[in-house]
């Protein structure tokens, strides 16, 4: 069954909320857009993941002792290996793969063990400094060389994880870096299994994410080099000159990383969603309650763009949100905003079981008066993963024949739209704010009159 | 109307006053927004007893038995309810009540005698 933006456990029926879990549920076509940073290790209040920390640290350090002592091939071959980490499928690919640095890249990097006289003495304390050292090296090589790292250690939460929410898994070879040979070797292991080209998918602790690592370049560059170094010459210097500065005086990027150990308190993981706060959301509401009904304006396409927004913050976090995506039908641009359902409010559960709802889908018209063809079009949509449950919102209380065509269309082929207005937005907007209510409770509140009004 | 029956009135209508008092002050700074279901449970717990106590002589709304948790209701909305039945429960006291010898207001048991149970002057009257 297709699934719109398809989540790991979503694929397998398994109805769980992102904001209890532990870890980003994995998509099954595309990475998710954060990154395991190193330094969130190093902070944690657990010994565990600052003991993971000096290993990912040790066995890089180790990397460029190698190096310096003559195994150059060896350190660089594994150097390349641990520059990706698809199993865990973080970072920006649209496609879950990505590419291994080459062998000029690697050998770039492991000869900052022999050119910086601090590292070829001590090694690194923070190996994300690398981002400030060598172009080319960002974020997701950063991420996916801690991940290659300490994958023996994310293969044994994940199969904890999966056991304890019960996440299918299938026995698979997979190929990992071993702490105590400092070499990869083929382990096989029971991991949950990309349906989509049968890879294992590895699931990462949420608090060790974020959308940068603290220790990053732009931060470098606009809070640390300026201030120092930049005003003492007169033009201004590009990347690679700036990176090229930093190797020559790498007390700079000690002091960098210093400073950023003494704002630790402010280094903090990133959620995967953020609601938008309140007054955002009711100055949001203000905006929708003055747009013009129809086209004029592209005022369509600003009420879809606010109630997006809207939506997905005030159902959050009883409905995790997939995608806003458009289609057309009959010449004509519909928008629908689509949320998993995971069943976690008895409503969902319901849609869940008598419409077979896997994924709901919200259609926004920004229309003066809603129309039987607009019911239609949402008709026709409803299929496979939505099931046959949809939302409509609209603008004006329907009139009531349309009202009477949802009845009939419940009565005739069990399908169930049930249509929210500007007042009910303005409920839920209301709720949202006073956290009263749950703003879902009036579509919850709609749908129970919907049914109150369907024939026996 | 029995011993019993003037206390349990007497304290649903205490419950009913300060309820109402409560949501009116919620009610006038944001009558759209809806009452949590903490509060809508005791709202609709001292209605229910009310309903009891008043009858359907009494009671406000033959269709109206308590609030449906489901329609989410507004504070606007359990504020008018409440005053509906703040002023039921007053017109079946006023009914119950009248005074003695000494002019004092008490309570009338079992629609006859006049007890010694002092109660307040009818509000029609008060306002007067």
């Amino acid at each position: 069954m297709a699934i719109i933006r398809p989540r790991l456990t979503d694929y397998y029926g398994i109805p769980l909320r992102q904001e209890d879990l532990d870890f980003p549920i994995p998509f099954l076509d595309e990475d998710i857009p954060l990154y395991v940073d190193p330094f969130l290790l190093w902070k944690s209040p657990s010994m565990m993941d600052n003991a993971l920390h000096t290993s990912i640290i040790g066995s890089f350090n180790n990397l460029g002792r190698l190096y310096i002592d003559g195994e150059e091939n060896q350190a660089i071959q594994t150097l390349i290996a641990l520059t990706e980490c698809e199993e865990v499928g973080l970072g920006n690919s649209k496609t879950r793969v990505g590419k291994k640095i080459g062998e000029a890249a690697a050998n770039e990097i492991l000869n900052l063990f022999r050119v910086i006289p601090q590292i070829k003495a001590e090694g690194f304390s923070h190996f994300e400094e690398i981002q400030l050292l060598i172009d080319g090296i960002s974020k997701d090589r950063v991420c996916d060389i801690s991940c290659s790292l300490i994958k023996s250690f994310l293969i044994d939460y994940s199969m904890q994880q999966c056991q304890k929410l019960g996440i299918p898994t299938e026995k698979v070879p997979i190929s990992l870096f071993d702490y105590r040979s400092q070499q990869f070797i083929s382990e096989d292991t029971s991991l949950p299994i990309n349906p989509y080209n049968n890879k294992p998918i590895l699931l990462t602790p949420k608090r060790w994410l974020r959308f940068s690592p603290w220790i990053n370049y732009e931060d470098y560059f606009s809070n640390h080099y300026i201030k120092d170094v930049e005003k003492h010459f007169a033009d201004r210097k590009n990347r690679v000159e700036i990176l090229e500065f930093n190797r020559h005086n790498y007390g700079l990027v000690a002091s960098y990383t210093e400073a950023r150990k003494r704002d630790v308190g402010e280094c903090k993981n990133d959620p995967l969603f953020s609601q938008i706060p309140v007054l955002s959301a009711r100055r949001k509401w203000n905006t929708i309650k003055k747009l013009p009904t129809g086209k004029d304006g592209n005022a369509d396409k600003q009420y879809e763009d606010l109630m997006v927004q809207l939506l997905s913050s005030m159902l959050y976090p009883h409905l995790d949100f997939a995608d806003a995506q458009s289609r057309t039908e009959s010449g004509l641009q519909i928008r629908d905003v689509i949320f998993y359902n995971n069943r976690s409010y008895d409503f969902l559960q319901d849609i869940y079981d008598s419409f077979d709802c896997r994924q709901l889908v919200i259609e926004l018209k920004n229309v003066h008066e809603l129309e039987r063809e607009h019911i239609n079009q949402l008709n026709r949509y409803m299929t496979e993963q939505f099931g046959k449950f949809g939302v409509i919102f609209t603008r004006n209380r329907m009139p009531k024949n349309i009202y009477q065509n949802t009845i009939d269309l419940w009565a005739g082929q069990r399908r169930c739209i049930i249509i929210l207005d500007d007042s009910d937005l303005e409920s839920m907007v209301e709720v949202y704010e006073s956290k009263q209510r749950n703003p879902i409770e009036f579509i919850k509140r709609t749908y129970v009159q919907f049914t109150r009004d369907c024939p026996a | 109307m029995t011993e019993q029956e003037i206390n349990n009135f007497e304290k649903t209508q205490g419950q009913l006053s300060s309820l109402h008092e409560e949501i009116s002050a919620l009610a006038k700074k944001s009558p759209s927004d809806s009452l949590n279901k903490f509060k809508l449970r005791f709202v609709n717990k001292t209605i229910t007893e009310a309903n009891h106590l008043l009858g359907a002589k009494y009671k406000p709304f033959d269709d109206f038995d308590q609030f449906d948790d489901v329609e989410v209701p507004s504070n606007s909305d359990v504020n008018l309810i409440l005053g509906q039945y703040l002023n039921c429960l007053e017109k079946m006291r006023s009914d119950n009540i009248q005074q003695d010898s000494n002019r004092r207001w008490v309570w009338v048991i079992d629609n006859k005698n006049t007890s010694n149970i002092r109660t307040a002057a009818p509000k029609k009257l008060e306002a007067k």
